[in-house]
């Protein structure tokens, strides 16, 4: 008898833990709403936890954030970071950036899957780098670095039987991270062949999805970041007023002094800590050979066009510059680049999205690179007088018109547009 | 085939709780299901090596083998004759595996062994314990059974703590009482759930969180300081690495040791406040434990023992001094051959001799203070000359200085 006491003394509250562990994950909790202020911080956070979540960015959306997708530019608060402009001048908008260094389409395909009634009819920014399209495309493990087990169930759940769905499956079944999960593997694997998921799978994935979404919630109210205040402290370098010349005077000014320590335009600290030294000689004519013509990279953009198309979503698409000066100096291939811009262009302007701001001539502009391939001070001016009024002014209805065969290889390894 | 590394997920947690289940209840009705736990013990190391660790697995039964032959070999050996040259012998090939395994990625820069895997050096002190102690005659008869069964213990294969043999052989065979196997147990899930705090959470907010975040703003100043790195930040990774190691591995060691506990085997602990260490050599009494009691007791005594015997040293004092050295360089080399392990090694053994000193001034000049103030600055230096060790065991430096782009 004795020892009976001593068990439940000892099991007891194990049980009663894990019971009530059980229920905090798989009763449907709403967990209230997030504060302003981590709204604020989640937008420019460009944390792998805010981009693998949904709740948070489902708030945001609701609330006159604007999804600002890319990679590692966005990155660069420096004064004329679009969040920056956005919050000094009080637009209508808030950008919510959605990407960093290694974040490609396959990424951002995904990020957008539980997004869909914020995104339906909405507009959205995209900034589309060249050097995404590699020969191999997206890096594996950058892609499972912004994995999110809670988005690709979403995205199994309401996948269908088209093109577009089992190139999708089988993309991330050529991913590690698409098969760290028995169950998420097994139900790629059908809609890659073109099966529908089984009720057994259907069943546990719906389960670990209120999990997952429960633990996305409660933890998205811990927002540790410091990148808000680098966007305070940035606003404050900006006059009080918009007016064109002045900024354009300001960025002037600011490239200059933040670029003086080489020959290249580069920002300063960028040059110290990745390009002084032995790195610079090492880098001289680097990048003879790189093409960007050839690249898995085009059919998973066009799965992220296809998702746009579905949900009837206006894009702002930016193609960034290379820095000219850097480009000479590495030796990469000008006429390269404007093939390249041009087979995106293409994909773009035949499936019907119209608002292309294509920059790749603006490379040899002063200061409107901040270094090597990322938008800088007059850069970041001159993108934001394509989406201030794209995002301010009524724009109308996007027609559409999504064609599969940007999903072939075909596609992928052509070098001749047309 | 999955692949489950030990206590690194829930999943694990689950396993182990639903499988030791039936042992746990044998144990508490007075019995030990041996066949049970075998099998369980096959699974497990299944789990652990099998899947997309299958080189691992092969390497580890090979090993097996190999130290079978070894121990089994000197035990038949010992039966009748006692030489010594065979002894050393048998001990330097019982360590030959390791020896290759830790002297592979020196020789080919980041290679990997192929005889390797997770926890050899494990096995190592287990198998060098059972030749030791057959030389010494505490261990008499070689039982093959046993033997694998101590080797092979799973709740503590991947990292200890170190078990003795003796002992092990002792908690397997006697069943405890109903009375004492329920302390165990309570003991065990206490140490579960600590564990999850230290493992989980603040091991995980060390060492994932705010790492990765310091090391970055700390290699940005690598330039600071007349270009030695030597930064804010620098002493911010210090103490956070520090942290992180201890919450990690303490959260670890709590998980095999109340595994162990649940299975009926009293595996010593691996910890005991670490960081209310008066001094290095208390430091060494509560840090990692089983390491630095196998060290104490398979290297630094014995190396005492041989140094006077055959009067190597004249001087008594320099006699530990030289034992330390030797010992800490020794366990520097076992954590890796990278200049920052075996520095490492030289800066305790530095540490450890400077302590002695300072012991003995102590003992000479009774008038000195001794109260809680003088204790509390002994625990601060110690925690201090500690962290600032695990910067150099990091391996940060070799970053900062070396790779850093």
């Amino acid at each position: 008898m004795k020892s009976r006491r001593k068990l439940w003394s000892i099991f007891g509250p194990v049980i009663v833990a894990a019971g009530l562990l059980i229920l905090l994950f798989s009763l449907p909790l709403g967990w209230g709403r997030f504060s302003e202020q981590t709204e604020k911080q989640a937008a420019v956070s460009l944390s792998p936890k805010v981009f693998r979540g949904q709740k948070i960015k489902q708030q945001a959306l609701q609330n006159g954030y604007v999804p600002f997708f890319g990679s590692s530019e966005l990155s660069r608060f420096d004064v004329f970071n679009p969040a920056v402009l956005a919050a000094k001048y009080r637009r209508s908008y808030r950008p919510f950036l959605l990407g960093a260094a290694g974040s490609q389409s396959l990424t951002h395909y995904f990020i957008m899957q539980n997004l869909g009634s914020q995104l339906r009819g909405k507009k959205v920014v995209f900034i589309i780098s060249p050097q995404w399209f590699t020969k191999l495309g997206q890096r594996p493990d950058a892609f499972g670095f912004y994995y999110s087990p809670l988005q690709t169930i979403d995205w199994i759940i309401h996948a269908k039987n088209n093109p577009a769905d089992r190139y999708a499956a089988k993309r991330l079944l050529q991913m590690p991270s698409g098969r760290s999960s028995q169950t998420t593997a097994a139900a790629l694997e059908n809609i890659a062949n073109g099966q529908s998921i089984s009720r057994f799978q259907k069943t546990v994935l719906r389960a670990k999805e209120t999990m997952l979404r429960n633990e996305d919630t409660l933890f998205s109210h811990f927002q540790t970041n410091k990148n808000l205040a680098k966007v305070q402290k940035s606003e404050k370098v900006l006059p009080a007023q918009y007016s064109t010349p002045q900024l354009q005077r300001l960025a002037t000014k600011v490239g200059h002094q933040a670029t003086s320590n080489n020959q290249l335009g580069i920002k300063n600290s960028f040059y110290t800590r990745r390009l002084s030294g032995n790195h610079m000689q090492a880098l001289r004519d680097s990048q003879t050979n790189f093409d960007y013509r050839q690249s898995p990279e085009y059919s998973d953009f066009q799965l992220v066009l296809t998702q746009f198309s579905q949900w009837h979503v206006s894009v702002q698409f930016i193609i960034p510059p290379i820095n000219q000066r850097w480009a000479n100096y590495t030796g990469l291939s000008m006429p390269m680049i404007h093939q390249t811009d041009q087979k995106i262009k293409y994909q773009l302007q035949q499936q019907g999205f119209n608002h292309v701001l294509d920059l790749t001539d603006d490379g040899n502009e002063k200061y409107f690179m901040e270094d090597t391939i990322h938008l800088g001070w007059r850069g970041w001016l001159r993108a934001d007088q394509a989406i201030d009024p794209f995002l301010t002014k009524q724009q109308p209805q996007p027609k559409y018109n999504i064609q599969n065969r940007f999903f072939t290889k075909k596609w992928q390894t052509s070098t001749h547009i047309e | 085939m999955i692949n489950l590394q030990p206590y690194s997920n829930p999943i694990y947690f689950v396993w182990l709780a639903v499988t030791l289940l039936p042992l746990m209840v044998g144990l508490y009705f007075g019995k030990r299901f041996v066949v049970y736990q075998t099998i369980i013990s096959g699974i497990f190391l299944l789990l652990i090596f099998g899947g997309s660790k299958w080189q691992q697995g092969l390497a580890l039964i090979g090993y097996i083998i190999y130290q079978f032959i070894v121990v089994g070999g000197y035990a038949a050996y010992k039966k009748h004759a006692n030489k010594t040259w065979v002894f050393v012998s048998m001990v330097s090939l019982s360590i030959m595996p390791l020896v290759i395994v830790k002297l592979t990625p020196a020789i080919e820069v980041g290679q990997q062994s192929l005889i390797g895997f997770l926890g050899i050096s494990y096995l190592t002190f287990k198998s060098v314990q059972m030749i030791m102690e057959m030389r010494d005659g505490t261990i008499k008869k070689f039982a093959p059974i046993m033997f694998a069964r101590f080797l092979l213990f799973f709740p503590t294969i991947s990292s200890g703590p170190i078990d003795r043999y003796r002992r092990f052989q002792h908690d397997y065979v006697q069943v405890p009482t109903r009375e004492h196997y329920l302390e165990m147990v309570a003991q065990a899930v206490h140490y579960i759930f600590l564990g999850f705090l230290y493992k989980f959470i603040l091991g995980y907010f060390f060492g994932t969180v705010m790492l990765p975040q310091i090391a970055q703003v700390a290699i940005s100043h690598r330039a600071a300081f007349f270009h030695t790195g030597i930064s804010l930040a620098l002493i911010e990774y210090m103490y956070t690495y520090s942290m992180y190691l201890f919450f990690d591995f303490a959260g670890y060691s709590l998980f095999a040791v109340a595994a162990s506990y649940l299975m009926g085997i009293e595996t010593p602990m691996n910890f005991d406040h670490p960081f209310k260490a008066r001094n290095i050599k208390d430091f060494w009494n509560r840090w990692h434990m089983t390491l630095s009691f196998w060290f104490r007791d398979f290297i630094f005594m014995r190396l005492t023992f041989f140094i006077m015997k055959h009067h190597l040293i004249k001087k008594r004092t320099r006699i530990p001094q030289a034992a330390y050295l030797v010992n800490f360089l020794i366990m520097g080399f076992w954590h890796g051959v990278t200049w920052y392990y075996i520095v490492y090694g030289l800066f305790h053994a530095g540490a450890i001799i400077i302590n002695d000193y300072w012991l003995a001034y102590k003992k000479k000049n009774p008038q000195l203070p001794h109260n809680r103030w003088t204790e509390g600055l002994a625990i601060f230096i110690t925690f201090n000359v500690v962290c600032f060790s695990f910067l150099i065991f990091s391996g940060f430096l070799n970053t900062l200085w070396f790779q850093a782009r």
